[in-house]
């Protein structure tokens, strides 16, 4: 799915360019899920621009599902990241003055999918993060956990074949942060790809494979022999009767 | 992304803060509401002021010594016998009347009031089109006796002798008296003044209480195509007859008419110009706002791009965004004008004139001000770098 040879992003900010990441390789196969690990300014969040074609790298070569994507232009990579990649930020970035389910709907505005498939497929998105009793709510009145299942279900929309998350768990308690483990674990167990970067090596637990940065440098590429499964944390949290209470009902979370 | 969701999208944008885009559009409601009250007002009153002089005759005309002809002045530019030649030779000329005006003092019974004291001779009643209220307009026969007869119009009638029986009365014209033998109806003129000011007198009775003067001539023609022609006509005959070429000038309400025309229309358009000044105005205001906006609105549009929208994709979503935000202030703009001008025009008594053209063209120039003054703000959005708009607070 994600191939990355050589790659080399340097930053030439002021009088000093910054070599943010270096002589990179990175295989991702398709269904797999990745964590990336580092301390701060290893290069974590550069890789994720860089992968996620909202930044241009400086070298080497980087293969998308089979396309190159170096050397595209900016028009070019606007449709790569509209039709291949699925965002989650660490600070969600949903509009806030919009609904849980326009936010849903922005990236089908941009791919041109008519209002109705669109606003069928939003809902069906929603569902999926649990949210299904809160899709006309806005940002402000969900809370964190929600807002950043919102932005899940608008990474998942377009059908990307990748989802980049950068520390989405990094603004939630624990608690939120294993539902959202649960909820990429269950779209990965539907195949979805996925690259999701942590502080937290618990986090990183519940993926299959964990690649360590340092300096700008891939250092170490560790498999994750058995994964954690969220949903046993969840429910071994709060007594049994409640393990849904955070998730809406009709979700396939949190059961 | 195609247009109807661009507009889509820009109307989320101008609802989300609806007072403030109410607010950043208020210099076009202003501008547009402007230019089509002054237009519209601007057109009305040229209309009833055509109308009127159409009401007054269109085939009249007067003739006058010319003021900028360098001649002396004799007072001997006129004579009776002109009148009688005039009309022999041209014989388009259906009717004139030498007219002379003298203020004096017109005293009746009830009161005493300065006045108008015009002479004319029987023509002048065709020429005018006079409506008689009472009594009948003296004739040919009185101006050759030289009586004293007059014919007042209704409002001096009424000045002078209140609720008395004016009609076969006698009234004093700097003390010399006159018999009434007729009350001129009032004319209705929406431009607000009486087109029969005063007291009409034969003007030979005229010529014994003040000089032997003729001060000009007023006539009428066969018909509106022919009154050119013969009032050239006419002047050329009284250049001959007094061997003073360009020392007569001759006025036809057509002409009179035209000038009027020209007139309203600078008019018009100067202050429709101002108007204008007032809409670019509106444009930068709107320019200003729409990049506040754009900076506060980084990150939604560092969203946007993350999500898949192209450089162009935000230019569009912007411009249209400034486009709708004048045409809504163009909107509200023509109502509050047309409504204006309705208003006015109700008060003056005008016919209200907000013409097609006029709202078109207030939409057209909305929309192009939207452009205009969207271009900058939309392409300073346009041109983030998303991941530096993502990282803004
Ligand atoms: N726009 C930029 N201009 C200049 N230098 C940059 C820019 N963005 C990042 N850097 C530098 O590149 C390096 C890698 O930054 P990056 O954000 O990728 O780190 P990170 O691993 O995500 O850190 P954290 O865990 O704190 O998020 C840092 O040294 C940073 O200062
Ligand atoms: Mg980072």
């Amino acid at each position: 799915m994600i191939k990355v040879k050589n790659l080399g992003k340097i930053y030439k900010a002021g009088a000093h360019p910054v070599v943010a990441l270096a002589d990179v390789d990175l295989t991702v196969k398709p269904g797999e899920f990745v964590s990336v690990m580092g301390p701060s300014g290893s290069g974590k969040s550069t890789l994720m621009n860089l992968l996620g074609c909202l930044d241009i790298l400086t070298s080497g070569s980087y293969l998308l599902d089979g396309m190159e994507v170096s050397g595209m232009s900016e028009t070019e990579l606007a449709q790569v990241r509209k039709l291949k990649i699925g965002f989650v930020f660490q600070a969600f970035n949903l509009l806030p003055r919009m609904s849980a389910i326009r936010n849903v709907e922005l990236p089908m505005i941009y791919a041109g999918v008519a209002p109705r498939e669109r606003a069928r497929r939003a809902a069906e998105a929603l569902e999926k993060v649990g949210l299904a009793q809160r899709m006309s709510h806005r940002p402000g009145e969900l809370s964190g956990g929600q807002i950043q299942r919102v932005s899940i279900a608008r990474a998942l929309v377009n059908n990307p074949a990748v989802i980049l998350a950068d520390e989405p768990t990094g603004n939630l308690d624990t608690r939120s942060g294993e539902e959202i483990m649960a909820i990429f674990q269950e779209l990965n167990r539907g195949g979805a790809t996925i690259v999701l970067v942590t502080h937290e090596r618990e986090i990183a637990l519940h993926t299959s494979r964990i690649v360590h940065f340092r300096d700008g440098r891939l250092v170490e590429d560790e498999p994750v022999a058995a994964p954690l499964d969220a949903r046993e944390h969840i429910s071994a949290a709060v007594p049994v009767g409640q393990a849904g209470s955070n998730i809406e009902s009709g979700g396939e979370f949190g059961r | 992304m195609n247009l109807l969701e661009s507009v889509r999208v820009a109307l989320e944008g101008i609802m989300t803060s609806k007072l403030r885009s109410f607010l950043t559009t208020l210099g076009i409601v202003i501008g547009i509401a402007a230019v089509i009250a002054v237009v519209a007002i601007g057109q009305g009153g040229r209309a009833v002021l055509m109308a009127e002089m159409e009401k007054i005759g269109t085939n009249i005309f007067a003739i006058y010594v010319d003021w900028r002809s360098d001649k002396k002045v004799t007072g001997r530019e006129f004579n009776l016998s002109d009148v009688a030649v005039i009309k022999d030779k041209v014989p388009d000329i259906t009717h004139l009347s030498p007219v002379n005006n003298s203020l004096c003092d017109v005293r009746g019974p009830k009161d005493q009031k300065t006045g108008r004291v015009i002479g004319v001779s029987s023509d002048y009643f065709y020429i005018r089109k006079f409506n008689m209220k009472e009594g009948h307009f003296f004739t040919e026969e009185d101006d050759a006796g030289k009586r004293r007869v007059a014919v007042l119009d209704e409002e001096l009638a009424g000045q002078v002798f209140g609720r008395a029986e004016a009609l076969g009365s006698i009234i004093t014209l700097n003390s010399t008296p006159f018999l009434v033998v007729g009350i001129l109806a009032k004319s209705e003129s929406a431009l607000g003044f009486s087109e029969n000011p005063g007291v009409y007198v034969p003007i030979q009775a005229w010529q014994v209480m003040f000089n032997s003067q003729v001060q000009e001539l007023e006539g009428s023609a066969a018909s509106k195509e022919k009154v050119d022609e013969a009032m050239g006509q006419a002047v050329k005959v009284l250049e001959r007859r007094h061997q003073t070429p360009g020392k007569y000038a001759g006025m036809s309400m057509e002409q009179e008419m035209q000038a009027a025309n020209k007139i309203t229309g600078i008019m018009t358009l100067i202050i429709g110009a101002i108007a204008g000044i007032s809409l670019f105005v509106g444009g930068i205001g709107v320019m200003n706002i729409m990049l506040v906006s754009v900076t506060e609105r980084t990150r939604e549009i560092g969203i946007r791009m993350a999500l898949g929208a192209r450089r162009r994709d935000i230019l569009v979503q912007f411009l249209i965004e400034s486009i709708m935000l004048c045409l809504l202030g163009g909107i509200i703009g023509m109502a509050l004008g047309a409504g204006g001008a309705y208003l006015i025009a109700k008060l003056a008594k005008w016919p209200p004139l907000v013409s097609w053209w006029t709202a078109l063209l207030a939409f057209a120039f909305s929309a192009a001000i939207g452009v205009v003054f969207g271009l900058l703000p939309a392409n300073k959005a346009a041109r983030l770098n998303p991941i530096e708009a993502l990282r803004r607070e």
